[in-house]
Order: structure tokens, then sequence, then C-alpha cells
């Protein structure tokens, strides 16, 4: 059996057969596996029924693990998985789905903007591997856009002007466009913006992409409402239908992608239904741009 | 007078008519009857005054203030009366705004999808900007047919949101670019109102969806997840099959219905070049949805 990587989306989104990712990989699987990554940025794998722990087995091929801490607003105590396990799922401890109002909920909300995982660490994340326990029939589709090709469909006058520029990411700003806004001082401090380039280059491929996220509130240098705006122009830009793949779920279906080339999105779906997500993500190792200092 | 369709039922173009003089009777009524048709109407080539603005817009109701102008002292005014929007870049000294004007701040929320005065409780009829002066690149105005995006959703989404009544307020379209500060006095003016997510064109009786940045939350929904849920809808009903794009020339005047479409100004080299538009708006009538008394702000 050897891998096969088949075009979904010709140079954006793969579909890979002929392994099987619940055992140990062979360094020569894990190499090709992330050449596909380099040359597609979504791998879609089928029928990989995965237990956490072969979960976080098969990510660590890719790099060390990121913790969840920090991108959440749900309580150590409330974790349902452990701490390498990023939870996307719309459920509590006791596996039941969260009430219509339920805090943690509403910040999972969040999640139906376009975004790069992770882009409000000061070091984003590299990859994002999310594996699907329990899908939703209707619904919950993922939506990823490809933020090399709207970088290079930007014309030359965008492309200059927005070269140098860097952002402040938070997950204050994303929570806030959806009213989210009620924070303790503790999550204040927790959520603290950082900077990105607003233009990053792959460190393999060397190519650009455009970093957008809706963690990103404004511009360094640029008054807010001017930033914002033109953020907004830019992200519609990047997510036009031509730069976009929508993954429909099915049940142990497992999806990985690349955070510094795509955003993603989750679609809307009858949350009274039990869609059990779980995310392991590979930590980046590196910053796109100085930080402040602290 | 004659009317060109620029899309099949959206958007015409008007042609043999002189709209700085005074219409008659049988005039008006053609032009009613092309917005109720179309949305949206261009007349090109319409060298008018202020003064003959105001005069034409009231063939079509009451003329409305503007919201900034009510905010404004009248030193802060380039334009007269109130009734005269100004959809400019221009200071009250006539010179380009500065990069951190607080007005060009609060104008920058014209990028978002909206419909003009949906923060009022009675909304707004029609928009009538006339350009005077346009700049060179860029600043075009969009518009969306919000009948034909409603026409396109799907059964269940329809039965979704025929009762759903959404909250608008200038505050949350502004806050939704980071911009919250609104001066000393102005805080009646920012306070949500209620209207109908669906409403029926008077004449018509054609449903549209009433969508504006300015919806902050829906009844009786968490405000999250009415966010994203109006988002959702916004992304429907912009589509580029729902869609027009204006782009100004000097003497356009452009009138569109406030109940039936949604619009924005798209990015100009506002620090460089003039975009001198003046707007009327003609006052709505009526509510679309109950309101409570003590928050509805006029």
């Amino acid at each position: 059996m050897s891998i096969t990587i088949n075009d979904l989306t010709p140079g954006f989104v793969g579909d890979v057969s002929g392994i099987d990712i619940t055992r140990p990989l062979s360094a020569d699987e894990a190499a090709t596996l992330e050449a596909g990554m380099d040359r597609y940025a979504v791998l879609i794998y089928h029928d990989q029924p995965l237990t956490d722990d072969q979960q976080k087995a098969f990510s660590r091929n890719f790099g060390p693990l990121e913790l969840a801490a920090g991108g959440t607003v749900t309580k150590t105590a409330e974790r349902r998985l452990d701490g390498e396990m990023q939870d996307v799922s719309n459920l509590d401890a006791n596996q039941q789905p969260l009430a219509r109002d339920d805090r943690r909920r509403l910040f999972n909300l969040g999640n139906q903007l376009w975004h790069s995982d992770s882009s409000f660490r000061a070091v984003p994340a590299k990859f994002s591997i999310l594996s699907g326990r329990i899908v939703v029939d209707a619904g919950g589709n993922t939506e990823f856009a490809d933020m090399r090709a709207a970088y290079d469909a930007l014309d030359a006058g965008t492309k200059a002007d927005i070269e140098d520029l860097v952002c402040e990411h938070s997950l204050i700003y994303s929570r806030g466009t959806l009213g989210f806004t009620e924070l303790s001082d503790a999550e204040k401090q927790m959520f603290k913006p950082v900077r990105q380039r607003l233009v990053r280059v792959h460190p393999v491929t060397g190519r650009k992409s455009l970093y957008l996220s809706s963690h990103a509130g404004t511009i360094i240098g640029w008054p807010m409402p001017e930033a914002r705006a033109f953020l907004r122009d830019l992200n519609e830009h990047a997510v036009q239908p031509r730069f976009t793949y929508a993954h429909k779920w099915k049940q142990h279906d497992l999806v990985m992608w690349d955070n510094r080339t795509t955003m993603h999105r989750v679609r809307r779906f009858d949350e009274t239904k039990i869609r059990d997500m779980r995310r392991t993500t590979v930590a980046g190792d590196r910053v796109t741009v100085e930080q402040m200092a602290a | 007078m004659q009317i060109s369709a620029l899309n099949p039922g959206f958007v015409g173009e008007v042609y043999g008519i002189d709209i700085s003089a005074p219409l008659s009777l049988d005039q008006v009524a053609a032009i009613e009857a092309g917005m109720d048709q179309y949305g949206v109407l261009v007349f090109r080539d319409q060298k008018l005054t202020d003064e003959q603005q105001c005069e034409y817009s009231r063939n079509f109701g009451e003329l409305e203030a503007t919201l900034i102008g009510q905010m404004s002292k009248p030193s802060e005014r380039r334009l007269g009366p109130v009734e005269m929007g100004d959809i400019s870049n221009l200071g009250p000294d006539g010179k380009l705004r500065g990069r951190d004007d607080n007005r060009r701040m609060y104008a920058l929320g014209n990028r978002l999808w909206h419909a003009d005065a949906s923060f009022r409780a009675t909304g707004a009829i029609y928009s009538l900007p006339s350009a005077r002066v346009v700049p060179g690149f860029g600043g075009n105005t969009e518009f969306a047919d919000m009948r034909a995006a409603y026409d396109a959703l799907d059964t269940a989404t329809k039965a979704l949101i025929e009762d759903l009544v959404t909250e608008h307020s200038i505050a949350f379209s502004r806050a939704e670019l980071g911009f919250d500060d609104y001066g000393e006095g102005n805080a009646d003016k920012i306070r949500p109102v209620r209207h109908s997510l669906v409403r029926t064109h008077p004449v018509t009786r054609r449903k549209s969806l009433y969508l504006s940045a300015h919806i902050g939350t829906i009844l009786g929904w968490p405000m999250p997840e009415a966010r994203a849920f109006i988002r959702d809808l916004t992304e429907h009903a912009t589509q580029p099959q729902f869609r027009h794009a204006h782009q100004w020339r000097v003497n356009d005047l452009v009138m569109w219905d406030n109940r039936t479409t949604m619009h924005r100004a798209r990015r100009y080299r506002d620090l460089e070049e003039v975009r001198d538009l003046r707007r009327t708006t003609i006052r709505g009538i009526g509510l679309t949805a109950a309101q409570v008394p003590a928050m509805a702000a006029e």
C-alpha cells in the first residue's frame, strides 16, 4: 500500500488514500505527507477511526503539539478532553450539547468567521489536524480558502501597499465582531493582542500568502476603522469562490491544513445535534514579526 | 422619459428627463413606478444645485435629516441644512479631512453593506445622492437587490426568518470597525430600534430581506448567534448575482429604495482626491415592527 494524493482542487486540496494513520508512520510516509501539505495546504483522509492518543501520535510526526490553553474560555475543570486536544465539539464534559446561551458555545461561534488557527498567539500554529468523531447530516461543513492564490491574485499596487504591514491579532477582536465582549480580567490578559505580518512567506516553498484572520483587529500605524475596513476588503477578495473549498464531513474523516497558507471556517448547523470534532495542533516554530516588549 | 434596465429587474438608467426643472405629476408617477420595478435608478448629466436637489426629492416625500448632521454642531457642517447629507471627505473648511479625523472614521462605516437610516424606527424610503466631484480611482457605490436575495432563499430559511425582529443602531455598524466616539449629547441617537427582518414593499407586495450593517442582534437570540446568522444572510444577499456597481460621473444622481436594497461605498484615495456627493433622503412612513416606546430613536 502506498500513499496516493488526488487533486480535489489542483494545488490546494488533496485527497489522501493508501495509508492507515491510526498506526505509527515510517519516516518516509511522514515526509511524503509533509511534502503533500506543502504542495496542497489541505489534505483529507477518510475512514480513519482514531483514538485521541492515535491522533496525537500521528500529529507529532509533523512537530510538537500546541496546547489548548490560551485559546478558549472553557475552564480546565470543565474540559472534556486533555490539554493537547482542542475540543471543537458542541458538548460539555457530560457529552451533552451546550445550552443555547452557554458562554462557551457563544465563544465557539467565532469559528464561523474566517480565521487561521492560533493567529492570536505570538508563535502561531503550523498545522491543524481535525478528526470527525461524530458528524452532523446537515450543515457544519468546514470551508477553506487558499491564501497563496489569494495573494497571487492581488494587483501589483495592493501587493506593494501591504508588503510590510503588521496586524494585531487577538481573540478579543474576533469575538468582539460577534458582540461577545464580556471577558474577565484574566481572559483579557490571556487574549492580549500579538503582532503578525500581513504577508508571510512559507518556510519551505518560499511562496507568499496573505496572513488574514478574523482575529486581526487593526494594522500598526493605521486608525482602527480604516484598518478594519481594509482588512474586510482583503478578506472579501481572499474568500471568493475561486479560492475556496467546502468539506462535507463523514464520520472518521481527518482533515489537516496549514494555518500559514489557509483560512477556514465552520458553517452553521443544528446545535441540538451532537457534532464531536477533535483537533490537534502542530505548533509553529517562529514569530512572523518581532513582538512588542512585554 | 425612458428607463433601460442595467440588470433584469434591478437598476434602471433613466433618459429623457431634466430633474433640475419642476416635474409634472405624471413624471413623478413614472419615476416612482420605475423605483418600484428596479429598486435603483440612475440619472446621468443632471447638474443640480442643493436647492434643486431638495426640490426634486420632495416629489417623493418629506426630507429626512442625516444622523451625522444631527450629531454635529452647525460649525462642524460644510453644507447648510441637516437635510443635505454630506457624503464627502471634506471638512467644514472645504479641505480634505485628515487621516485620524473623527468624521472620516465615522464615514468609513459606509463601506459596510447597509440600508440608509435603518437605525431609525421608520427607516428611510429613498436616498438620492448627487455627485458633484468624483475621484479618479475607486469610490464606486455597490447595490444589492434584497428582493432577489429573499426570493433565492430556501424554504426552510424563509420560514425561520419570517417573524424575526432585529435591533438596529448606528453604534452596531460603527463598533464593527472599532469606532465609538460620538461626542457629547448624542447617546439618545444610538439607541437601538426594531425592524422586521422580512419586509413587504407597500406597492409591489414583494418581500425583501431587511438587512443592514446597523443590525446588532435578533430579539430572543443570543447576540453572537444572531450576528453570525446575520453575517451568513448578508453573505448570501450580496453575492455577485444580486449586485450592481455604479461608477460615478460628475452630475450623476442615483436614487435607491432603502426598503428593497442595500448599498456600500468602495475604497478610494480619500486623503488625496475629493469625492463630493450630496445626499437627500426621503423619510420612512410607518414601522416595520413594534418599538419599545422608550427605546425608539427619532
